[in-house]
């Protein structure tokens, strides 16, 4: 089930070791085992409800606020087990950012939303600053978003949603989970974000969670098919599209599993 | 032309109806009220103390012990109420315990404002020795309040969005900069909406404090809360009690004393409600 580790010799950043989660009685997760190499972008696809949102959450800790969650195994983070006492869930949250499906914007400014990270973990430096460096990496900074007091909520969607990676990036984190980003966008907000998903490769780790196929196979280096909250198969994204091993892995791809 | 339109407006003309039947009720109940209390409209009303003399009587007294009785009673009940709120809603574990104790909640808000009187009087009255004062009313009407503070205070911090909370913990907040950085800001109108209503439905209360011993004859005005217990509405079931034409006026013009003190409760409300929404920006 492993990757053949050529571009995975260095220590995973990010790591779930026969992980399961279970929300009372239903089970999200089960025995899921995959490292996620630094500076790659990894693909998590599968059907709806397969267990890719619950997966991303699970590496920066977020399931633990839904009542009624248990989760056995184990995550790590360069190497440290996330779930170990002396880790603050906080300071993991910090350097593992996530984007959600949703545009998840506060009622706010522009620079009150690219601030609320920063702000929160008392940074000590020049928001403006910044918000500048974030927003330009994002391409917001110059164009409508680039009016920092605008209320946020009156972007586009897709400028919402970049302007969401925005907020997290502006937290300076290691990783990047990105749950579908560009499920309630259009093609043209779609090519935009990913885009920016192939300029953000360069300096994050990615752990992309996509409902297309398509996309999958444009952006990532490495690809985990996930069903039923079990990991069916990972590697490398080429060799997973063009000659997959798994049968379950080859009807999910040729669209007889929607 | 067809079906859909007329029944539209055959429903929109019912409810317009209603609606002037509501304000037309309304209006009566000014017009009645200010007539009634026509002979006592001066400004001396609202500061004397009552007397066997009717022309002499004013609600002074009553008035000064309604106001006493209202910032206890909001110093008591919002604190500890939207306080008990938040916990339960961001941080107590749901379990079986927290369903029993939001159930026993829902149904403290149906019990009958007289009963809660009845406790009051055994337990702040006697049991700790306040004696029938302005202090134990403003703790009995806090309690009688607490359960409405904390069910629509919860109901509020409930309608915030699952995704702003999740949002903001993602971007590294800790549970204290969630709750009062995003959660009560964007709860705020429902909780001071829902505290408004349970004030000023518990300081119009007469019953809970006729139990506890409010006191029928007051002739100066309560300085504090150690001092006798008395209110408006205390005062205007008095004077309804009393046959002479005269009283009737009287309490009628407690009414609307009483009404202008809940006008001053909702203003606030609103000041509360308008500095907030400025922050927020």
């Amino acid at each position: 089930m492993n990757a053949p580790s050529t571009r995975t010799e260095a220590p995973p950043v990010l790591a779930a070791e026969d992980l399961s989660v279970r929300f009372g009685p239903k089970t999200a997760l089960t025995g899921v085992t995959l490292p996620v190499a630094r500076g790659r972008v990894v693909s998590i696809i599968g059907p709806s409800a397969s267990g890719k949102t619950t997966l991303l959450r699970a590496f920066n800790r977020l399931n633990e606020l839904t009542p009624g969650v248990v989760t056995t195994g184990t995550v790590r983070f360069n190497g440290v087990d996330i779930h170990d006492e002396g880790v603050d869930p906080v300071e993991v949250r910090r350097r593992v950012g996530m984007v959600f499906q949703q545009a998840t914007l506060f009622p706010k400014s522009v620079f009150d939303n690219v601030a609320f990270g920063p702000r929160a973990s008392g940074y000590a430096g020049d928001l403006q600053e910044l918000a500048e460096e974030v927003l330009t990496a994002v391409d917001l900074w110059s164009g409508a978003a680039g009016d920092l007091d605008a209320p946020a909520l009156t972007l586009s969607a897709g400028q919402q949603q970049r302007l969401c990676i925005a907020r997290t990036l502006a937290l300076k984190p290691e990783v990047l989970l990105l749950d579908e980003p560009t499920s309630a966008l259009d093609p043209a907000a779609t090519a935009r974000i990913e885009s920016l998903i192939h300029a953000l490769k360069r300096d994050y780790t990615v752990v992309l969670a996509t409902h297309g196929r398509r996309q999958a196979a444009r952006l990532s280096d490495m690809t985990a098919y996930l069903a039923g909250g079990e990991l069916v198969e990972y590697g490398p994204t080429e060799s997973l599209f063009t000659n997959p091993r798994d049968p379950r892995t080859e009807s999910y791809l040729t669209g007889r599993i929607p | 032309m067809n079906a859909p339109t007329r029944r539209r407006d055959t429903l929109g003309i019912a409810c317009g109806a209603a609606a002037a039947a509501v304000m037309a009720a309304f209006v009566l109940l000014a017009v009645f009220l200010l007539g009634e209390a026509r002979s006592v409209a001066n400004p001396a009303f609202l500061l004397d103390a009552p007397s066997r003399a009717a022309d002499r009587a004013g609600v002074g007294p009553a008035l000064a012990g309604t106001l006493w009785l209202a910032m206890l009673t909001a110093a008591l009940a919002l604190p500890i109420g939207i306080g008990t709120a938040i916990y339960l809603e961001e941080y107590a574990s749901r379990n079986r315990l927290a369903a029993l104790v939001g159930s026993a909640l829902a149904g403290l808000t149906g019990v009958p404002s007289v009963v809660y009187g009845v406790a009051g009087l055994a337990l702040f009255v006697r049991g700790l020795g306040m004696g029938p004062s302005i202090l134990a009313g403003g703790c009995t009407l806090a309690v009688l309040a607490l359960p409405t503070v904390i069910v629509t205070s919860r109901v509020a911090i409930r309608a915030v969005p699952e995704e702003m909370r999740l949002a903001a913990y993602s971007l590294g907040a800790t549970r204290w900069q969630v709750v009062r950085g995003e959660v009560l800001p964007a709860a705020a109108p429902g909780i001071v909406a829902g505290s408004c209503h349970a004030l000023t439905r518990t300081i119009g209360e007469a019953a809970p404090l006729l139990v506890l011993g409010a006191a029928a004859f007051m002739t100066f005005a309560p300085h504090g809360p150690g001092d006798p217990l008395t209110s408006l509405p205390t005062r205007i079931f008095a004077w309804t009690t009393r046959s002479e034409q005269d009283f009737a006026a009287l309490a009628a013009g407690a009414g609307i004393a009483l009404l202008l003190v809940l006008l001053l409760v909702n203003l606030a409300a609103l000041a509360v409600r308008r500095r907030m929404r400025g922050g927020a920006r």
